[in-house]
């Protein structure tokens, strides 16, 4: 065993920790769980706990269920808001087969490998997520529309609010993880907050953000609210979405900066813009997965719906900040389509993987969209070689199964359920008739 | 001038290499010239020695003393030209201190070791600390006592390296010398750092314990001075609580200052750097630590290779009282390391470790990684002193020539194999030693240049072609260490179940099934049993298997699995017992038993073969291609025809045909053959199977029947992926019975004759025997069961003209006529051509058929409970789907395109793509795939024995899969993954090009 597994060997003695909770993610980006007692964890590094990867979504091809979930040591946590006493912590865990070959079903296999790929050209991926969600008063009720925690909007001070107070606990909880809040405020929405979180490697993000989503969500329920990522629960307000910064590092070096070139963007950096923009259709089926995905996409605001890029222009798909001098480390470029419910292992990997096509292939950036997006007309736009992202997750599950791209990083197994489980998804809700329809008809029809 | 005898020439016949140089410089020697030449011929770069010479004259107070004193004394003259030239740093280091040449004056020098005390000593007064004080600390000033150390240690080092090299001293003593001297260097080193840290130094007690070859007295002349420190606090007397916060900070300055003192570069150079990093938690962890922190670590958290490390632990300076006590507390805990769990993956992890790790660039030149190298010899010998030190304390022992003797005399490593590894270890070292000495630096590579050889092979008393016996006696050490695991791992198993007489020593029973299972054999007692029954005995045939069955377990333990693989050698030894040819091949033929080794240890198909007939291992020392049809077919004729009974005939063909299996397994299984290889040899193996049944069945249905000749002739057209010459192991021939009566036969008697020898031929091939059957299907024949087995020419004619249908008009696409009457084998090509290829090919409505055919085949054929992404054969992108998308191209367009005119689906494909029926890319994605799934179903029968069309679900099956396959252990999922992208690029052109 490594120093990492003894530290926590130790950890668990000194913090009197009675339960370790192995956490794993399914394909569709749902935290699992498993509870292990201290003294089957050394078991556990060694050789993995093992469990029917057939009962989770996406894992077993159905005669290969038996799985071990391996413990990160390195995401050794005590989980905060389980109170005084003795103390639960939880640990992220690889997938791996019973011959300890990793499980291509693991979407953090998926990540790890994507980042590996980028690793032989000398790049580390770093990510910094603005997390939305909204607080609702109770917890949701079928049929019933869902009542928000407040009236305010963005940037509101507003006295003794509910949200201020949950967000000063959430990210107290977030930081005695170990998890480094950049900002926080109130969103556009009544009862919408956005949360940002500090930049890290894309695979401590990713792990971040299902930590960040758990504590949220306890945080809520400690409170008697309700909180949830779910992309766009009105037809009204706007949706929640996971914009994420980016940029890719050589070593100590951002590989995005080039004094004196236009915006300080290097080619690296313009390449990697083109390889996103010209694969974002074939991504955007993992960056926005759910049919209620697409209804964010829509309206203009903060959530983009056409392909294109922008200096400082909120109505691109990707922004290029303002850059502030002597800061040639934080040179970024920020990714505005992906959503807050988005499987984050799979939704930083595609992006890398369109990113690093772009740099391999020595893709050309597209001009620049000057204007906002949404005033110009549908001539304008394709005049100007904008075209429009997938209107529905129909759109871009046809886009998806022909690329090569998607599947090559997804791996085949994930690739195949993901869409398969997907078009099921469209298939279900096609079938739905809407309170829309009844509105609609009824009275008249 | 009085010397006029020396010449170039001389110089030359010397060993001098640059004699104008050296001419010049031996003229300034004057009358000492002459007789210093005979010794200066000895030295191992005599240039370089009368070059440095001079230098050190033109510094010297007295040259002249010097002089006198070296060509009086022979000694002194021996030691210093001997120093001067083998090596350039101490030829430099004597320039700067020239008074050091009186060192070497010393008489004793070449029969008296120095004592560590005595160098601890010298070393402890040089900075001006006291030899006899508890605690000694420097007393000059802190700079001085940095740069005296270095020229105290220089100093030792000098005496030292003459009596290496001028008094043939032993790699052992030579190296434990070396290691009582950094113990000391390292002692005078804490002084410094006491006189650094000031009165506080006395607050606690600090140990330095030596690790790796220092702690095990066997040190370079250059290289990393492992330790780890212990401290306690000083007891203060009285009531006062140590104070374990000072202790604690006091003891990490003087652990820190101590490195600091070693490793520093000043004026006088720096000594070696001393390394920390084997302590606790490794470079994060604290530099000191006291005993109880220490046991608590051990106790806890160490992993295997800490205890390895902790073998060669020895307190070498600080307080060793304190050191003592450390070592009490960890070596019992090395001991019980065995018994911990993980120990035999851990093991198997660092055996392998061992074997893996060469690195790429200049593995060829080095002495330390690498295969071949020291380390290797290191390693082992510690992994063998954990496994068997536990029961064994005699083994325990630091040194790795002293534990090596140790195992040797405890019969856990056999003598002369001990002996071997023992000079070549001492080869080795030496070598290193003195590549080491040149230019005192760090460095294990051996240089390629032919002047560094020349000085190196001198040096080591190589006078006669340096370089080349050099080379030579590298090599045969290097040889030696190679097959270091089958000596010191593997032998020594066989000596602890042979019942030999004799007085060596030999491993217990339980110590070699301890061996084993750390090796990776799953039942080491099932596997005991058979090394015994292998071995046993004194007869010629138990001596051969114990020189032989060494290699053959480790070739058992590299691959999927060793436990199938030793039973298995042991089945077909015992079956072929005394044949003479056996042993001997697999002794002198090493390729044959390594074959061997793997076949076994991978394939259960390979191996029930070669149960059944064993002289196949014969086969493995050919290459293993494939054989002629014609040759095939000549050898089964013969042998059939030289037996009267068709059962016994048939018998004769089938073994034939067996032989032939093994061989085209055995190919395909050490990857010697093409997918494309196998398919074709095993249809041409059986036509020839066919061709001379069909004789024998001829002949016993005439002999039963009375005939004298045939009423008819005969042919078999093969179908299916037997005609597309596509044949798996174990798979069925589809075939299809012709015949064609003799002009003024009876058609009755013609037609009752060609069923009865059809039938005669499938009921021969299938007898239950030794060999294995070959199944006949006629099947595809029209009107399938029903229809009659055997129809005539026009019978065939009649039947297609009024009733064919595109299904059967596309297996007739298979159809290739191969066996029989070469005259009606023709007719019936001609017959069914325009039937499969039509000029104008299919029309539109038969294209919608096979569409709808495919689809349905889709939906229904595949076996209930399959996983349709990974079936082989009806699955995604799998074979059906690529062969009926060929063969719907033949149907179209054969008639205009000639090239698809032929049975077999890759040769089809190309000439689709050439005719740009396919486009390019696409026709590569769908060959590349039709080839993939066809070695993987080869693969998946070669492992199971058994045929399969589905992907492994078993792990082991899988994993051996994947490793027939050529991928890396742990990479099973890999494969898969692969499998289901290379399938579904190949769905995509389906998609394309089938269902437009």
């Amino acid at each position: 065993m490594g120093k990492q597994e003894d530290f926590v060997l130790r950890a668990l003695e000194e913090r009197d920790v009675r339960f370790v909770r192995l956490w794993f993610t399914d394909v569709l980006g749902f935290l699992k769980s498993v509870a292990v007692a201290p003294a089957e964890l050394e078991g556990a590094f060694a050789e993995g706990i093992g469990f029917d990867g057939s009962a989770i979504e996406g894992f077993a091809r159905v005669y290969e269920a038996d799985m071990l979930a391996k413990p990160d040591p390195s995401t050794f946590q005590i989980l905060p808001w389980r109170g005084e006493g003795p103390s639960t912590a939880r640990m992220f865990c690889d997938i791996v087969m019973p011959d300890g070959s990793p499980s291509y079903a693991d979407p953090r296999y998926v990540l790890k490998r994507t980042l590996g790929k980028a690793a032989e050209q000398g790049f580390t991926f770093y990510t910094h997520p603005e997390i939305e969600f909204y607080l609702f008063k109770d917890t949701p009720v079928a049929g019933a529309d869902p009542v928000p925690v407040d009236r305010s909007g963005y940037f509101d001070h507003t006295a003794q609010s509910m949200g201020a107070d949950f967000r000063r606990e959430a990210i107290t909880m977030l930081e005695s993880m170990g998890i480094s809040v950049e900002f926080s405020h109130h969103e556009g929405g009544p009862g919408q907050q956005e949360i940002d979180l500090r930049y890290a490697d894309a695979l401590s993000t990713a792990d971040n953000i299902m930590t960040f989503r758990t504590v949220i969500r306890e945080v809520a329920l400690s409170q008697d609210i309700w909180a949830t990522f779910m992309p766009k629960p009105f037809t009204t307000h706007p949706g929640s979405g996971m914009h994420t910064h980016v940029s890719l590092f050589e070593g100590d070096r951002n590989a995005f900066f080039e004094a004196g070139a236009e915006y300080q963007l290097s080619k690296t950096g313009r390449q990697f813009i083109a390889g996103i923009l010209r694969h974002a259709n074939e991504i955007s089926c993992v960056t926005n997965q759910w049919v209620n995905s697409y209804k964010r996409m829509m309206f203009g605001g903060e959530a983009p719906s056409y392909i294109c890029w922008g200096h400082n222009n909120r109505s691109a798909m990707i922004r290029v900040p303002m850059y502030k001098p002597n800061k040639g480390q934080s040179t970024r470029v920020e990714l505005r389509t992906i959503d807050a419910a988005a499987n984050p292992y799979l939704a930083y990997a595609v992006v890398l993987a369109a990113g690093m096509k772009g740099i391999e292939e020595g893709y050309d950036l597209p001009r620049e969209a000057e204007d906002d997006v949404w005033s110009l007309s549908e001539r304008e736009r394709k005049s100007l070689g904008i075209d429009p992202l997938p209107r529905s997750l129909h759109d871009a599950i046809g886009i998806a199964e022909e690329s090569e791209l998607l599947a090559e990083t997804l791996g085949e197994h994930v690739f195949d359920f993901f869409l398969r489980n997907k078009r099921a998804e469209w298939e279900e809700y096609r079938g739905q008739v809407s309170a829309f329809e009844r509105d609609r008809m009824l009275p008249v029809l | 001038m009085s010397r006029p005898a020396t010449t170039k020439g001389t110089l030359l016949r010397l060993g001098f290499h640059d004699p104008d140089a050296s001419l010049a410089a031996l003229s300034r020697l004057d009358t000492a010239a002459d007789p210093l030449l005979a010794l200066l011929a000895r030295s191992a770069d005599p240039d370089l020695a009368v070059a440095s010479l001079v230098r050190l004259l033109e510094v010297v107070e007295d040259p002249a003393e010097l002089l006198e004193e070296i060509v009086d004394d022979e000694g002194t003259a021996m030691r210093l030209l001997c120093v001067l030239g083998a090596s350039q740093a101490l030829a430099d280091h004597l320039v700067r201190h020239p008074e050091h040449w009186r060192e070497l004056t010393d008489p004793l020098m070449g029969s008296t070791r120095p004592a560590a005390y005595a160098l601890r000593a010298d070393l402890l007064r040089a900075v001006g600390a006291d030899p006899e004080a508890d605690e000694p600390t420097a007393t000059i000033p802190d700079d001085e006592a940095v740069d005296a150390l270095r020229v105290e240690y220089r100093r030792a080092l000098l005496r030292l390296a003459a009596r290496d090299l001028a008094h043939d001293l032993g790699l052992d003593d030579a190296a434990a010398e070396l290691s009582d001297l950094a113990a000391g260097t390292l002692e005078a080193a804490l002084a410094v750092a006491r006189q650094r840290v000031g009165p506080d130094s006395g607050l606690a007690r600090l140990a330095v314990v030596a690790m790796g070859k220092c702690g095990g007295h066997e040190l370079n002349y250059v290289s990393d001075v492992d330790v780890i420190f212990v401290f306690e606090p000083t007891d203060g007397g009285g009531d006062a609580e140590p104070d374990l916060g000072a202790a604690t900070r006091v003891a990490t300055q003087l652990a820190s200052h101590l490195i600091r003192v070693c490793s520093d570069h000043t004026s006088e150079g720096t000594i070696w750097p001393v390394d920390a990093a084997l302590r606790p938690e490794g470079k994060s962890g604290p530099l000191v630590r006291t005993l109880a922190s220490h046991r608590g670590y051990y106790e806890r958290w160490a992993k295997t290779w800490e205890f390895q490390a902790l073998l060669k632990a020895r307190p070498v300076a600080g307080d060793l009282a304190l050191g003592h006590e450390y070592l009490d507390t960890v070596s019992p805990m090395v001991w019980t390391a065995a018994e911990r769990e993980g120990f035999v993956a851990d093991t198997q992890a660092m055996r392998r470790r061992v074997i893996d790790q060469i690195p790429p660039r200049e593995a060829e030149r080095q002495l330390k990684l690498g295969s071949g190298g020291l380390r290797d010899v290191e390693f082992a010998v510690q992994l063998l002193q954990l496994v068997h030190g536990r029961a064994d304390r005699q083994i325990r022992p630091p040194a790795t020539l002293s534990a090596l003797a140790e195992l040797t005399r405890g019969g856990y490593v056999g003598r002369e194999d001990g002996e071997a590894l023992h000079d070549a270890y001492c080869f080795l070292r030496t070598l290193e030693h003195r590549i080491q000495l040149f230019q005192l630096r760090r460095t294990h590579v051996v240089p390629a240049d032919e002047e560094s050889l020349r000085r190196l092979g001198r040096s080591m008393g190589l006078f006669k072609d340096p370089v080349g016996s050099l080379d030579k006696a590298w090599q045969h050490h290097r040889l030696e260490v190679r097959r270091l695991h089958e000596k010191l791992f593997y032998r020594p198993l066989l000596a602890a179940v042979a019942k030999l007489p004799g007085t060596e020593a030999r491993l217990s029973l339980e110590a070699a099934g301890e061996r084993l299972a750390a090796l990776g054999y799953l039942d080491p007692k099932a596997a005991l049993r058979h090394l015994e029954a292998l071995t046993t005995g004194v007869s010629r045939t138990a001596n051969i298997q114990r020189t032989l069955l060494p290699a053959m377990l480790e070739w058992f333990a590299d691959a999927p699995d060793p436990d199938a693989g030793l039973f298995g050698f042991r089945r077909i030894s015992e079956s072929l017992g005394e044949s003479p040819w056996y042993l001997k091949t697999l002794r002198d033929e090493g390729q044959v038993a390594e074959r061997l080794a793997r076949l076994l240890a991978t394939s259960r198909y390979a191996t029930s073969l070669l149960e059944r007939e064993p002289q196949g291992v014969r086969m493995l020392g050919e290459d293993l291609v494939p054989l002629s049809a014609e040759a095939l077919t000549e050898e089964m004729l013969a042998s059939s025809r030289r037996q009267v009974d068709p059962e016994k005939a048939v018998r004769a063909v089938r073994a034939i045909r067996r032989r032939e299996l093994f061989r085209i397994a055995a190919g395909d299984l050490l990857g010697l053959i093409d997918v494309a290889d196998v398919g074709a040899g095993l249809s041409r193996l059986t036509d020839a199977t066919l061709e001379a049944t069909l004789g024998v069945a001829g002949r016993s249905v005439r002999e039963q029947r009375g005939f004298e000749d045939a009423p008819t002739r005969m042919a078999v057209v093969a179908m299916g992926r037997y005609g597309g010459f596509e044949l798996s192991y174990g798979s069925d021939a589809d075939v299809l019975f012709v015949h064609d009566p003799e002009p003024g036969a009876d058609p009755q008697a013609a037609s009752s004759y060609a069923t009865a020898v059809a039938n005669e031929l499938r009921r021969l091939l299938s007898l239950p025997g030794a060999d294995p059957a070959l199944q006949v299907d006629a099947d595809l024949r029209p009107e399938g069961k029903q229809g009659a087995l055997v129809r005539t020419l026009d019978a065939y004619a009649a039947y297609y003209a009024k009733w064919s249908k595109v299904w059967e008009s596309q297996a007739l696409l298979r159809a290739d006529a191969v066996v029989g009457d070469l005259e009606l084998r023709r007719r019936f090509e001609t017959l069914i051509d325009p039937l499969r290829f039509p000029e104008e090919g299919i029309s539109p409505d038969d294209v919608l058929e096979v569409r709808r055919i495919k689809a349905r085949v889709d939906q229904e054929r595949l076996p209930r409970g399959a996983d349709p992404q990974t079936h082989l054969k009806l699955g995604r992108g799998g074979l059906a789907d690529i062969e009926w998308t060929v063969q719907l191209l033949q149907m179209r367009y054969a008639g205009h395109v000639p090239g698809l005119r032929t049975s077999r689906t890759l040769e089809a494909l190309d000439a689709a793509r050439a005719a740009g029926l396919v486009e390019e890319d696409d026709a590569v994605e769908l060959a590349h795939a039709w080839r993939t799934v066809s070695r993987i179903r080869n693969a998946v029968t070669l492992v199971r024995g058994k045929p399969g069309d589905q992907l492994p679900r078993d792990p082991r099956e899988k994993a051996a899969v994947a490793t027939i396959l050529g991928y890396p252990p742990g990479a099973s999922d890999t494969m898969v993954n692969d499998y289901l992208r290379i399938t579904r690029h190949a769905r995509a052109v389906v998609d394309k090009v089938f269902w437009e």
